[in-house]
């Protein structure tokens, strides 16, 4: 599982690959933790090459989603592939979140 | 242009320049005091004003009325506080909270609501001069409503203080619009006082299980949604996985439900009620399948509106619907529908 961070205009792009499962989630945590500290901008999550998702990777999308509302910023996840978004909906996730 | 002032209040003017850092500090620490007041009171007001007064301004009062006053502490309003409330009813709140915070000197406060006669209109606001611990000079807080602040900013903007005199035609337009605005004052705090009490009414048809008597709307919603109507379903849900429950707003299901043709929260009591166990079977499938051991408290009632729109015929279209008004329209929602409609054909509630 890799992440990458890149700070483009207004906007905080970050990239994910590989499978959020739990051991992916884990080692993605200590990175996502440090961005909340940039909650407060708008924030892309691109998911353009993740592949699977799965509860850890959910609490790693809330717990920023959460940090984001306390600090009045907007998070968007985009380019999700139909597994995820099928995912989401089952979780009753997918309102939750603005998904482009 | 400097003004020509007598010893007297050349003197007070002096000991104002002297005394502008003191007042500073003030504005700002009774700016929170009152704010922090009125929060801890649950009282919400449309704003909170302050200003010290300028040297040019007390030069011009001195000017006019120096002879009234011997020393600085004998002018009430070089520190001014403003509370602007919403509604009218609010004022005599707010007055309430700042009696409690600070000694009111009633001889020189004056509530100018009470000086108008039975056929006069204009001016309406209560005006205390306090007494601050450990300061040597008073403030003046001023409490208005909303309307009240509007007129008399703009009124003041009429120019009635400059000393030019002011036709009769526009001082009787503006007595009239504070008639209307008086009058519509009053309208607001009718109808909050009505809203309450509708509230009231519904919270209790609510408590007391007469929900074919409540009509359906936000507040009634929002009120049926503290009664935890999906509550149960979403607790038999989390035990297909173990799965812990993340609380989130049901509110965007007031405009499904609607689109259900719900009229009255009994219809929606009803609808969970008839579809609990096809909502049930459609997240055993879903869910059953995975390790997904997290979920939103809108699984339940989104569950319900899919299960009642397939046992109605909504299909495909339906689904889609039901997400286009959730998420907003998108080619996705047609994917979801779809991925749904293969998943409940052979669900057993289909077949019932």
């Amino acid at each position: 599982m890799e992440v990458s961070v890149s700070h483009e205009k207004n906007e905080i792009i970050v990239r994910f690959s590989g499978r959020m499962d739990t051991p992916g989630a884990q080692e993605i945590a200590p990175q996502m933790n440090a961005l909340t500290e940039e909650a407060g901008k708008t924030v892309i999550l691109d998911c353009t090459d993740l592949t699977y998702i799965s509860s850890s990777g959910l609490r790693i999308f809330l717990t920023f989603h959460k940090a984001s509302l306390e600090k009045g910023g907007k998070v968007i996840i985009r380019n999700i592939c139909n597994e995820i978004r099928n995912v989401f909906m089952m979780t009753g996730f997918l309102n939750l979140f603005e998904i482009q | 242009m400097k003004k020509l002032l007598s010893p007297y209040s050349e003197a007070i003017l002096n000991e104002y320049l002297e005394q502008l850092p003191l007042f500073k500090t003030m504005e700002a620490q009774l700016k929170t005091t009152i704010r922090d007041c009125l929060s801890d009171a649950g009282i919400h007001v449309a704003g909170l004003e302050s200003r010290v007064k300028t040297e040019s301004s007390l030069a011009g009062k001195l000017e006019l009325k120096g002879y009234k006053y011997k020393s600085l502490a004998d002018i009430t309003d070089i520190l001014g506080i403003r509370v602007i409330t919403f509604y009218r009813d609010d004022v005599d709140v707010v007055a309430s909270a700042i009696e409690r915070l600070f000694e009111v000197d009633w001889e020189n406060s004056v509530d100018k609501r009470k000086l108008h006669d039975l056929d006069s209109f204009g001016y309406l606001s209560l005006h205390y001069v306090c007494r601050i611990p450990d300061m040597p000079f008073r403030v003046e807080i001023q409490m208005r409503s909303l309307l009240q602040h509007a007129w008399a900013n703009l009124y003041h903007d009429t120019g009635y203080k400059s000393g030019l005199e002011i036709p009769k035609e526009y001082i009787r337009n503006m007595n009239r619009l504070a008639g209307m605005l008086e009058l519509a004052d009053e309208q607001f705090s009718h109808i909050r006082t009505e809203l309450t009490d509708y509230r009231r009414r519904v919270q209790t048809l609510v408590s007391t299980g007469n929900l074919d008597d409540v009509l359906l709307d936000g507040d009634t919603f929002k009120g049926y949604l503290e009664l935890d109507p999906f509550g149960q379903l979403n607790r038999r849900i989390a035990a297909i996985n173990q799965a812990e429950i993340h609380e989130v707003s049901l509110m965007p299901y007031l405009a499904i439900f609607k689109n259900m043709g719900c009229k009255t929260l009994g219809d929606i009591a009803r609808i969970i009620k008839d579809y609990f166990e096809g909502a049930y079977q459609i997240a055993c499938f879903q869910m059953g399948l995975t390790d997904l051991d997290i979920m939103a408290s809108s699984v339940g009632p989104q569950n319900i509106c899919i299960a009642y729109t397939l046992k109605n015929g909504g299909g495909k279209a339906g689904i889609r619907n039901l997400f286009d008004i959730l998420n907003g329209p998108s080619e996705s929602n047609v994917m979801m529908a779809e991925f749904i409609l293969g998943q409940a054909k052979d669900l057993p509630f289909m077949n019932q």
